[in-house]
């Protein structure tokens, strides 16, 4: 495969795969998040977001994980249901579930990275600089962050089939909106 | 492949002369291009494989190695085509 073929699959997979097969995929990949994040301490409790915790159990890993996918599905069909007027619910629920695998990567990280003391980052913000892997995971989520992003566009643009600023906009607006909702589920449930 | 628009000044062309090859006979006016002739050469093979899988998006998806909503964008493109040639 050439490098242009293989970066082309990586930021918009839903060319090839959409619907159950995306969805089983997607399904196992964020299984495996949500156990090697309980067992890294890392939580994933929004739709863009994660957090190196002191302490997390299986049931709050797969929990908030669980409930900020559901949320960007829901608010992603609703957006589809808003843009466009052809499309299967399984699709956006595949590939949204897909496009969360690169919290995957961040997931191993909590392995490698040391949580500094939060009482003394209070104190002096200027301690987590001092801690290497905190560094290295902080300039590692920017990119993994936007990797996600990127793909959950390309979900809702191949599952709606809809393109330019009226995709653009909607995605904007539904992607803001999943994360507002899920942090605010989160907060109540857990 | 058809020639559909004017190489010249891009305009569509018209269909001229029609000849018979058994009896010679030709036949001049001016006749409009078929719908589906204006479309480019892709989205006719595509329109092909369509008819041949009976109309299933799922087996042309299979075929093609894409996935289904790739197919329906794609067939929805022609679609839209289609309708502003028509217009």
């Amino acid at each position: 495969m050439k490098s242009k073929d293989f970066f082309g699959l990586m930021i918009n997979p839903f060319t090839r795969i959409a619907g159950w097969q995306a969805f089983g995929l997607g399904l196992v990949v964020l299984v495996v998040s949500a156990i090697i994040g309980g067992f890294g301490n890392v939580i994933f409790d929004g739709v863009i977001d994660m957090h190196l915790v002191k302490e997390v159990t299986m049931l709050h890993s797969f929990g908030y994980l669980t409930i900020s996918t559901l949320t960007l599905v829901i608010i992603m069909w609703i957006t589809g249901l808003i843009i466009s007027k052809n499309f299967r619910f399984i699709d956006i629920l595949g590939t949204m579930t897909l496009s969360k695998a690169p919290f995957l990567i961040l997931g191993f990280a909590g392995f490698f990275t040391k949580m500094p003391d939060m009482n003394e980052v209070m104190k002096n913000p200027m301690i987590v600089l001092s801690s290497t892997s905190f560094i290295v995971l902080m300039i590692l989520t920017m990119p993994i962050l936007v990797w996600s992003i990127v793909l959950m566009y390309n979900a809702l643009k191949i599952s709606c089939g809809v393109k330019g600023t009226r995709l653009t906009f909607a995605f904007i607006i539904a992607i803001f909106a999943s994360e507002v909702i899920s942090k605010i589920l989160i907060y109540y449930i857990f | 492949m058809l020639p559909t628009y004017c190489p010249s000044c891009q305009a569509q062309l018209k269909v001229k002369c029609l000849k018979c090859e058994s009896c010679q006979t030709e036949v001049n006016g001016s006749y409009d291009l078929p719908v589906l002739a204006l479309l480019p050469e892709n989205d006719q093979q595509f329109i092909l494989r369509f008819v041949k899988n009976s109309g299933s998006l799922k087996e042309m998806a299979s075929e093609l190695k894409l996935s289904y909503p790739t197919v329906r964008n794609m067939l929805n493109e022609i679609i839209e085509k289609i309708k502003t040639d028509e217009k």
